[in-house]
Order: C-alpha cells, then structure tokens, then sequence
C-alpha cells in the first residue's frame, strides 16, 4: 500500500524515521542528513522532543535514543510509545536504524527488536553501520553484505563524522523507500533470549575484538576516574566551567551592548525628543535591551555542558557523584538534572525522567530550582558588577568577579543537598524496594562534533528568547507607563512610585528601597525581569543616557554591600518563575508541591537577605 | 551451591568472571533489562575498577563498560 503513493499522502511529506541507542552518533547522523534548518516538536504535556528536518522529498524524524524497546522509566516509556505511533503511521515510509559498528554485539540487540516491531506493522528497517572509519582504524574490516544476508535487512557502513558512506545513503534512500515492501525481512527475532543469543553469535563473527575498541577509554578512564587524581580534575572542570561562563562571554556581551547602545541612539537621533524616544529609550532600549545582553553568556553555558556530554565526560561526573549524592538521599543520575539545571530549570526538571527511583526522581525534582538557572546570570551579573571590584589574580587565571560567580552557584548547590536530606529524612520510604539501582554505561571518549553543538547552543539563546522576551516587554511596558506618568512629576510621584511607596515596608528589612521591591515582586513571573525592570526605572528616573551602564548608575546609587549580598542570596533561594511552577505541577502531578515550594523557598530567601543585610549592615 | 557462588559486588579489581546468574528478587524488568545489557549466563565479566566508600564499581562487559552500584552488583551472581 505504501509503495503505490496513496493520493491523500501526496500532499504530506513522507517520514524516514532515525532511531538508536544512545551514543551511537545518531543526533550527528540527522544532522548531516538534513543540514541548517531543523524544527524540534514539543508534545503537549510530554517532553519527549522529536526533531525532523527536510532530505529531499522526505521529512527526516529523529527519535530520541533508548537503550531497548522494553522500558524501565517514564522517559523511555513515552518515547517508545511516541515510535510506536510513528512505525503504525501511514506517512512513516522507512526506519533506520543506527548502530555503533564499533560496539556491534549491544547495538544489534537493540536494531532486531527494531527490526521486529517494524515488521509487526510492515515496516521496512535499513541498519546504518555508524563509525565505520573507526573500525577501519582498528585494522578490522566488516563485510556489510553477509551481514545484511544474516539479518535480512539492508546495511550501510558509513561515518558521520567524516562523511565517508553519507552521500551514497542519501542517493540510496528514495530506491529504498521505493521498494521497501520488498525489503521486509523473512525472520525476525522475537523473544528476548534468541535476540541476545543471535546478536552475541553476529558480533562474534563480523564485530571487532572489544578489547582493542576498550583500550583507549579505559587508559583515560584510569587517570579521569582516579581516586584522587579523578576527583581534582572533576572539580578543576566544574571549576573551569564557572570561570568561562564569565570570562568567555564578556567581550561576546559588550558586543551586544554597543550594539543596542548604537541601534538605540541612530532610532532616536532619527526621532527626535519627546515622548516616543523616552518611551524608546527607557522601556525597548533600556529595558528589553538590558536583558538581551546576556544571551551570549547562557550559549556559552549550554555550550560548555554540550561538549561534556558529547565528550563523555557527563557519565564518569555521574558516577564520581553518586556515593557523595547517596548521603542526601539522591543517585548519580540527578547529576545530570542538577548540572543541567544551571542552564534551566524546566529542562532539569523532565532529565530527573531518567531517575528510575521515584522517591529520588521527586526529591531531585524539589531541589533543582535551588540550581543558579541561566535566568539568574543577568541578575547575578548585575549585582556582581556593582558590588565586587574587578581585581584578577594568577595572571588572569582567576578573577574576584569570577569566584563571587562560583560562590554563588557553590550556595544554590549546598542548600539543594541541605534541602534534599532533610526531605530524605523526614519524608516515608516506602518506594525504594522497587527502585531501579543504579547502572550506567560509560561511552566511548570523543571529540564532539560541531554542527550538533551549533544547533543546541543556537537554540538555547533562540529559546531563552522566545521565552522570557514577551514578559520582559510586558513588563518593561507597564513599568514605564506607571512610572511615566502622570507626566513630568518625575518616579516618586508616579503611580508606580505611589504603589511602591506602600509596599516599601516588607523590603525595608532587607535594606532596599522601593524601586527594588517593584523589579524583586515582578521577577516572581521570571528572574530576568529584574535587571529589565530595573533598567527601566533607573532609566526614567536617571540621566538621559540609560545605556552608560545600570551597574554603575546602581553603584552611584549607594547600594550597601550587605543588602546587596542579601539579595543576591535572595535570588539564589527563591522560585520566582512561572514555567518552573508549571513544570513542577505537570511532573510531581500535584500543584501543592509545586506552590508549596514556591513559598517555602521565598520565605526562606526573605530570611536570609534579612539576616544578611542585618549582620553586614 | 549457595556458599560456592560470589557475588558481582564481591569481585575484585582486575579479576576476571563469568556470569552465573541473576538474583531471584530483582524485578523483572530489570532483570531484562540487564540480561540486554549483557548480564547474561556464561558472558565474561572484567571488573576494571572499584571506589572508595563502597562507591560504585565499573566493569568491561562484552563490548561496553559498565558502573554499577552496590545494590545491583550483589543482585548478580557469578561462576567461582
């Protein structure tokens, strides 16, 4: 039926479907299928993404990798029920499956129950031999057409990474799909024992000797998972990742300012004064603009968690964490949630999906808020830079500023592992029988690839964008409003300034005015409100020219160091973000615990900041 | 019989074994996840390393290094 062209499928794109273990190179794979344009699907409600882009007359879909086609966790239950849809659909013209060449013995497990659900629904699957030059290096050769006799599905060896194979499975691929009909394998292995059976007899006869594949991971691994040699580069990286995330993304960040600083001053040398370029200049320039600057800073943070990922280093930092992360209660899974976490929250929070342990998983999840999310770098930034004088030491290699940063991210982190062994401890156990303990493959080191870095780092700052722009303009736009009229009466008589004025009270203690307690209570919709906010009212109230700097308009200001260390620990404590919210409701099922966090954190950060500006006046 | 099987959590650094078996108590799901994973009878095991504090092990199995913590290392069983 699908080989004939039904009329009603004319008009839709027919689908190639990419699945894989993970590690296996799939993500390169699709992304050298399908080149620059790619759109990644967000279900409602689940959060198993599906990126597709164009090859052709067909819509590439990448699956998301699963070790097997029997779950153990939510995540893999999903995204195997999201495959199963897909192999049943009409649109679906061909599955290829990709496997590591150099591993052949596991991937084969996984592409014969591949092969077998296709068959189910009269699918055909191509097996796609991934890294074959590595196999080569290694002086073995695979002879793809016996091992396509064997399984009864077509193979292709190609490499991903050095393109060589790639161009031939591209030309090849509409043939395929033409006949793929014929392409049905005659025997499939369907029960659990013969395909284990049946791949540990191929890998044997076609695979390389795994030994010599091991070698080179594991002469790394004796070094980077060494007691003690081990643990100081762990924390020498974590360390390292801090320090960039300030010092790499500042000239990327000035750029950005002197171009909103240009663009800002050619509009409203255009326009001329009045009302318009106020409007101009405090609300878009000012306030839009002031958050805008700190794009570069969050793509060099997905970047840098990018390649640990790629390289393979996420899994070992799991494994050196997961005794110390046993005494609070969590695994070395939340590892990765937490580490991601310090990009955002939202994310963070579906990863804990790969915590099988369900007591763990919900404990990961409360906690990872505590994790200094991208959303707080602006603010972070800010505070940084009117409150810590740029002084480096080391002949550059360590800056004041950078440290303040770490101390920061260091203070998110301890009060997770606080918060997490209290809840380990006043909480019942009565799940962990069923836990599934711990496991963990650690791949192959690699220098990861730049073109799916590009695409994850690109679409972070496209993201982070979409995402907080829309109520920073709304709530750049209703501050101005307030706070500009009635017109000519200037901020403390303002409407915004009347409001302000009666909620000065509950900041007072944490030793700040008024025009912070605003930018603090509009940061409860998201973080990056705040230096936004700020920008604006600094901008109304302050000289013509906003952009010389908010820093140092807040340093001129008289900030007092206490207060200003108490709220940047108020930041660092407090769950000021909708979509965080959300997510913990849809993830826990339960909004008590999500709004219940939502409180506990914000009267636990108003006593800091207190306590704080209290001690160090 | 009981008393000649070990334990994978039991094996030391650079000893090598074969799998005997999989614990009677561990779910299903598990157990089959392992077994795919190639915690399967006769398979040979090469324990590459082993943590302090009791952390977590990691061992060559086939073509793939694993680490394991303790809870499901004694829930394997191997050949003496």
């Amino acid at each position: 039926m699908l080989a004939e062209h039904p009329s009603h499928l004319q008009s839709v794109k027919r689908h190639i479907i990419l699945v894989g273990k993970p590690n296996s190179g799939k993500s390169l794979l699709f992304n050298q299928l399908t080149g620059l344009r790619q759109k990644v699907a967000n279900f409602p409600g689940v959060t198993v993404e599906l990126k597709s882009g164009q090859m052709g007359a067909f819509e590439v879909v990448d699956f998301p990798g699963t070790y097997s086609l029997s779950t153990l966790s939510r995540d893999e239950e999903i995204a195997i029920e999201k495959l199963n849809e897909a192999v049943n659909s009409d649109v679906t013209a061909l599955l290829v499956c990709v496997l590591d060449a150099t591993r052949l013995e596991r991937s084969l497990v996984f592409a014969m129950q591949v092969q077998a659900l296709a068959k189910q629904h009269g699918k055909a699957v191509v097996f796609v031999l991934n890294m074959i030059d590595e196999v080569r290096r290694f002086g073995h050769h695979i002879d793809t057409q016996a091992l396509s006799k064997a399984l009864g599905s077509p193979v292709f060896a190609l490499s991903a990474k050095s393109l060589e194979g790639v161009h031939e499975f591209k030309q090849a691929l509409p043939e395929l799909v033409e006949r793929a009909d014929q392409l049905l394998p005659e025997h499939v292995s369907e029960d659990e024992i013969s395909v284990i059976q049946r791949s540990q007899s191929l890998a044997q006869e076609f695979g390389i000797q795994t030994d010599v594949v091991l070698k080179r991971q594991n002469r790394i691994d004796a070094f980077l998972l060494n007691n003690m040699l081990g643990g100081v580069a762990f924390l020498a990286i974590m360390f390292l990742l801090f320090q960039s995330i300030f010092t790499w993304a500042t000239p990327l960040m000035d750029g950005v300012e002197e171009g909103i600083g240009a663009l800002a001053s050619a509009v409203t040398g255009m326009i001329g004064p009045g009302m318009l370029t106020d409007f101009l200049n405090d609300a878009i320039f000012g306030g839009v603009g002031s958050f805008l600057v700190f794009v570069p800073q969050i793509m060099v943070l997905t970047f840098i968690i990018g390649v640990l990922e790629d390289s393979g280093y996420l899994a070992r930092a799991a494994l050196i964490c997961h005794k110390p992360l046993s005494y609070f209660g969590l695994s070395g899974r939340s590892f990765i949630p937490y580490l991601s976490g310090h990009a955002c929250a939202i994310p963070a929070i579906f990863a804990a999906r790969t915590i099988e342990s369900p007591r763990k998983r919900l404990i990961t999840m409360m906690t990872i808020p505590l994790m200094s999310c991208s959303a707080r770098l602006p603010v972070y930034a800010l505070l940084i830079a009117v409150l810590i004088p740029e002084k480096v030491y080391f002949g550059g290699l360590i800056g004041l500023q950078g440290a303040a940063f770490f101390g920061l991210y260091f203070f998110g982190i301890i009060m997770a592992l606080v918060v997490s062994a209290l809840l380990n401890r006043f909480t019942r156990d009565n799940e962990s029988l069923t836990d599934m303990p711990f496991i963990l493959e650690l791949p192959t080191y690699r220098l990861p690839h730049w073109k799916p870095l590009m695409h994850r780092v690109l679409n972070s700052g496209k993201q982070f964008i979409r995402r907080a722009a829309p109520v920073i303009f709304m709530v750049s736009l209703v501050i101005w409003f307030l706070g500009y009229f009635p017109q000519d009466q200037g901020l403390q008589n303002s409407y915004l300034g009347q409001l302000g004025h009666w909620i000065e009270p509950i900041f007072e203690p944490m030793g700040l005015d008024w025009r912070y307690g605003v930018a603090i209570l509009m940061s409860f919709l998201a973080r990056e409100v705040f230096v936004g906010a700020l920008g604006t009212l600094f901008g109304i109230d302050g000289a013509e020219d906003n952009l010389v700097g908010l820093a140092s308009q807040l340093q001129q200001d008289g900030l007092t160091l206490g207060a200003g260390i108490g709220l940047l620990l108020f930041y660092v404590v407090a769950l000021q973000c909708v979509a965080t919210v959300a997510t913990l409701r849809g993830e826990t099922g339960r909004s008590r615990i999500a709004w219940g966090l939502v409180l506990a954190y914000g009267v636990l950060a108003y006593i800091i900041a207190v306590t704080v500006n209290t001690v160090i006046g | 019989m009981a008393d000649s099987t070990m334990t994978l959590w039991q094996l030391a650094a650079n000893q090598t074994a074969k799998v005997f078996g999989l614990a009677e108590a561990m779910s299903p799901e598990v157990a089959s996840r392992l077994r795919q994973m190639g915690f399967y009878p006769g398979q040979s095991i090469h324990c590459l390393r082993r943590s302090p504090l009791q952390g977590p092990l990691v061992v060559q199995l086939g073509d793939c290094v694993y680490s394991l913590d303790k809870q499901v290392a004694e829930g394997i069983a191997l050949h003496p």
